[in-house]
């Protein structure tokens, strides 16, 4: 079977995202769990990784990191706002900081019901 | 106050050290340490190599509603909030933070900073006495500070819906005139 041709690119990005989050938390944790949006377990948990462990987590052919926002109808106004005044970059970095990080972490909500 | 330990002493230097060299005045300083006035006053000329500026600090909270300075209050004080709230940080610590990560932003779009530390620091103090709130914009979800008890149900923010003359002052169109003068020498030099 042929391979796909995104995979290596999946686990490179994986493992650099890993790689980046160790070095912001070990720069600034609060301002690092803020910037990754991950709660105090996580970090102390990304931070607790070693190089083989990093590898394991990083070779999937799905990628690690999620999207930041919520819902198709705000990013659109992010990028095709009709009235845009050069306000795109502080609109898009003010959504993602207006979200509780309980609203991208509570697995209960805003997943579909399996009965 | 002998009884102040150094290391304590030391931290609310280092935090003087570092508010001054975000831009703060003398009052936010006085509020925030224990530092003396006249230990204050030393610091900010050793760092800043200024006397502090005088005069009473504004009291308004109409300026954080105004249309460019609202959507710079707001990116700040959500940011300052999800690191109180979410990541734990101390009321002060959480206020540098934030303001250094708000001032990235900034940095990014090479814009102004139209929300000065000071500036900052007054508006966390009109939510801790809760004479404004953050309204959610019905179009982009985005939270934005607005006068508490104002209504919002149908709210909208200034980015999704700027007001009619909103970057139409002097400077910009000037500016824009001068981006307008260019292209006419650039088409001649790409027909050459």
């Amino acid at each position: 079977m042929k391979t796909n041709e995104y995979l290596d690119e999946i686990r490179e990005m994986n493992l650099a995202y890993l790689l980046l989050a160790q070095r912001l938390l070990h720069a600034d944790r609060e301002e690092a769990m803020f910037r990754l949006k991950i709660d105090d377990a996580m970090a102390d948990f990304l931070f607790s990784l070693g190089a083989q462990q990093l590898s394991r987590l990083a070779n999937t052919n799905q990628l690690l990191c999620q999207l930041g926002h919520d819902g198709v109808e705000p990013l659109r106004q992010v990028v095709d706002n009709p009235r845009e005044q050069g306000l795109s970059h502080f609109h898009s970095s003010l959504l993602m900081a207006s979200r509780p990080l309980s609203s991208s972490l509570s697995p209960e909500e805003g997943r579909g019901h399996v009965d | 106050m002998s009884t102040k330990s150094l290391l304590d002493e030391w931290r609310q230097v280092r935090l003087a050290i570092d508010l001054i060299e975000l831009g703060a005045r003398l009052q936010v300083l006085e509020t925030e340490t224990d530092l003396s006035r006249a230990r204050l006053i030393r610091l900010f000329k050793e760092v800043r190599g200024m006397s502090p500026p005088k005069g009473m600090l504004p009291f308004s909270t109409d300026w954080f509603i105004t249309w460019m300075p609202n959507i710079h209050s707001s990116l700040f004080y959500n940011v300052y909030l999800r690191l109180r709230e979410d990541h734990g940080c101390s009321r002060m610590s959480g206020f540098i933070k934030a303001y250094r990560l708000y001032l990235e932003q900034v940095a990014i779009d090479d814009a102004d900073a139209v929300l000065g530390l000071t500036r900052a620091w007054t508006l966390v103090r009109f939510f801790e006495s809760e004479q404004l709130q953050l309204s959610s914009c019905t179009r982009c979800h985005g939270r934005f500070v607005a006068h508490a008890h104002s209504p919002s149900h149908d709210y909208v923010c200034g980015i999704c819906q700027p007001p009619s003359r909103a970057g139409k002052t002097r400077k910009r169109r000037e500016q824009a005139d001068a981006a307008r003068r260019v292209p006419p020498a650039l088409e001649a030099s790409s027909q050459a």
